[in-house]
């Protein structure tokens, strides 16, 4: 039984002896206890904003990857710039798709359970419920979609997400990125003493890219924060007044 | 990975993770705004929207020859603001306010809000500056 006092004391000296548990917080089963608000970008706009200086933080202790650009291939890299920021999908309040929807400056909240986590965004009401399945099997009757199919496993203190399924309607950050419905992406969350988490995604698609691309964010806690209604759609103007020449 | 601490601070100095993250969810403000053209108009709240994706305010503006014009000014997510400390009802329908905002590109009655100075003279950022404002996402 998971609620046994005996396992609950064996977790806990385990991890002690690796010096582990004074770092993280963790969870009832000693995995590292991801849940709660957590934000990609923005974050620094929050709180005592009101005289418009930002929120500085420490350097974090585990950065994640630099940005870099997408490698596409050459073919590829030629269709991107036929794109504007009018085709954004975001733009006409579509879901973002992985891992762009982790940039997102809206916070996202984890729910996290010994067989399952949930993930549920502010951006564009978007949630994915995430079975742990060490095999990463995914269900075989997938139908294209635009968060894809996702399930987890643990590496470790690692949460690692292996993400299939995609349409190729989003894109994957910037104007243009797009992609096939080949699209893979591998996601990893290492929760940092810092009370950080360190995202990375490993994004590969052999149809559009030459090399898995790698890209990433660092998730902080925004202050005083939950997760609210985004009704993207209810009063979308902006559309109409781009000034795109294509 | 073992990272030696003097390489993670040198990686933590040269900032490589501070990089300019988005401050605008769903839209690129250079398509739509002229990071270039701020101006400043001070005009009489007549309509509050207080909307996604973005809220927006329309202020009563009287030009040189005493004719209104109603400008809309569009401002951050309701949520966004909330969270910075601005909350609906400090737009006030009938408040004298000055706002300073981005041109719309297509030569509407239309700017980004960036800072409101509200009738006792307090101030407010509505939204992004127009030269930090990064499109979407970083390509």
């Amino acid at each position: 039984m998971t609620s046994s006092p005996v396992r609950y004391f064996a977790i806990a000296a385990f991890s002690g002896l690796l010096g582990l548990a004074a770092t993280i917080p963790r969870a009832a089963d000693g995995k590292p206890n991801l849940s709660g608000v957590w934000q990609g970008g923005g974050v620094s706009l929050y709180g005592d904003a009101a005289d418009g200086t930002q929120r500085t933080y420490a350097a974090p202790v585990n950065p994640p990857p630099k940005r870099e650009s997408i490698p596409y291939q050459a073919w590829a890299e030629t269709k991107s710039k036929t794109f504007t920021p009018t085709d954004d999908p975001t733009l006409r309040c579509l879901l973002a798709g992985v891992p762009r929807i982790t940039t997102m400056p809206m916070p996202l909240e984890i729910i996290q359970t010994p067989k399952e986590i949930a993930i549920a965004y502010e951006s564009f009401h978007a949630f994915r419920i995430i079975p742990i399945n060490d095999k990463l099997q995914h269900p075989k009757d997938l139908v294209p979609t635009w968060m894809g199919d996702s399930v987890a496993r643990w590496d470790g203190d690692t949460l690692v997400v292996d993400v299939t399924g995609f349409n190729d309607k989003t894109w994957l950050n910037g104007t243009g990125s797009f992609h096939t419905e080949d699209l893979h992406v591998v996601e990893r969350y290492q929760l940092n003493s810092d009370d950080t988490i360190t995202y990375t995604a490993t994004v590969t698609d052999p149809k559009v890219l030459t090399k898995p691309w790698i890209t990433g964010a660092l998730l902080r806690r925004p202050p005083n924060t939950r997760v609210e209604e985004y009704e993207c759609i209810e009063n979308n103007q902006d559309v109409e007044h781009m000034q795109v020449k294509k | 990975m073992k990272i030696p601490n003097r390489i993670k601070l040198l990686i933590a100095c040269s900032g490589l993770m501070l990089s300019a993250l988005p401050v605008t969810a769903h839209h690129s403000f250079a398509a739509e705004y002229d990071s270039k053209g701020l101006i400043t108009l001070a005009g009489v709240i007549s309509k509050v929207e207080w909307t996604n994706p973005h809220i927006y305010f329309y202020i009563d503006v009287k030009d040189a020859s005493g004719s209104v014009v109603t400008w809309a000014v569009e401002g951050y997510p309701p949520n966004t603001l909330k969270r910075t400390g601005f909350t609906r009802d400090d737009l006030k329908l009938g408040d004298m306010v000055s706002v300073t905002g981005y041109k719309a590109k297509d030569s509407s009655s239309r700017v980004a809000g960036r800072e409101i100075t509200f009738p006792d003279g307090s101030k407010k950022f509505a939204g992004p500056a127009g030269g930090s404002a990064p499109p979407t996402d970083s390509k």
